[in-house]
């Protein structure tokens, strides 16, 4: 990986107060139990998600009208520790991969995430600016979903 | 158009990230000429990577915080809101089901 790209990646972490192992199987199996659906979703009320659990697994949304949207396919599946997901959930956007790293830390989990491969991002910001002149808030307006 | 996806761009947006340079500076560290330089950060420019500003009679360049920053900004309140609404849950008690 260049330098640059290792500079643009998102790089956040949370500890949280339960095992390894819930708190994989919670970000993963349970995702629909806690993913903020309203504002980080393309349907925003979606009937299911599922993170399928094993290498070349989807994860995907199901729309109350009973579409598929797909975020994601598995590259590294390793519970409780870690996994890697190629993440394109912004259809027609360049993919990224996102990383989440589970390790013990005294009686609790640091949640590691690191989301990478941003600079992909480049030429899409030029070709938005060229069109409507607002640039990022095009390329990520479907990314983001933010709520009204 | 692939603003960093060619070797001499991304060694340009490399040499800016410590400060801003001018066309003069940053093609003295590349085996390029002046006006190629000129052309790459043109397109750098175009792509929101890069701005320039005026210093006397030099122009000089230096990354676009608002380029790939912004999105980086937005990815940031995206994991920062989706991990504290997964905080929540993986700390639930869990309830007799």
């Amino acid at each position: 990986m260049s330098t640059q790209a290792q500079d643009l990646t998102v790089r956040k972490s949370v500890v949280v107060a339960c095992a390894p192992e819930h708190a994989f199987e919670t970000f993963t199996a349970r995702i629909y139990d806690w993913w903020p659906f309203a504002s980080h979703s393309l349907s925003r009320q979606p009937e299911s998600a599922t993170f399928e659990p094993r290498v070349g697994g989807r994860v995907y949304e199901v729309g109350p009208d009973g579409k598929e949207h797909e975020w994601a396919t598995v590259l590294a599946w390793e519970p409780p520790t870690r996994f890697v997901v190629d993440w394109h959930v912004s259809e027609g956007q360049p993919s990224t991969e996102l990383e989440v790293r589970f390790l013990p830390e005294g009686d609790g989990t640091r949640v590691e995430l690191e989301h990478r491969g941003w600079e992909r991002y480049g030429d899409e910001a030029a070709e938005a600016r060229a069109g409507y002149e607002s640039g990022w808030d095009v390329v990520l307006a479907p990314f983001v979903n933010a709520t009204d | 158009m692939d603003a960093l996806g060619d070797p001499t761009r991304r060694a340009i947006f490399e040499q800016l990230r410590s400060g801003s340079r001018s066309v003069g500076e940053i093609a003295a560290d590349l085996p390029v000429s002046r006006p190629a330089v000129s052309q790459h950060l043109r397109v750098l420019k175009e792509a929101g990577l890069v701005t320039e500003r005026r210093n006397g009679t030099r122009r000089l360049y230096r990354l676009d915080p608002n380029g790939l920053g912004e999105l980086r900004r937005y990815v940031e309140e995206y994991w920062t809101q989706a991990l504290a609404a997964f905080k929540e849950e993986a700390e639930r008690e869990r309830r007799a089901s």
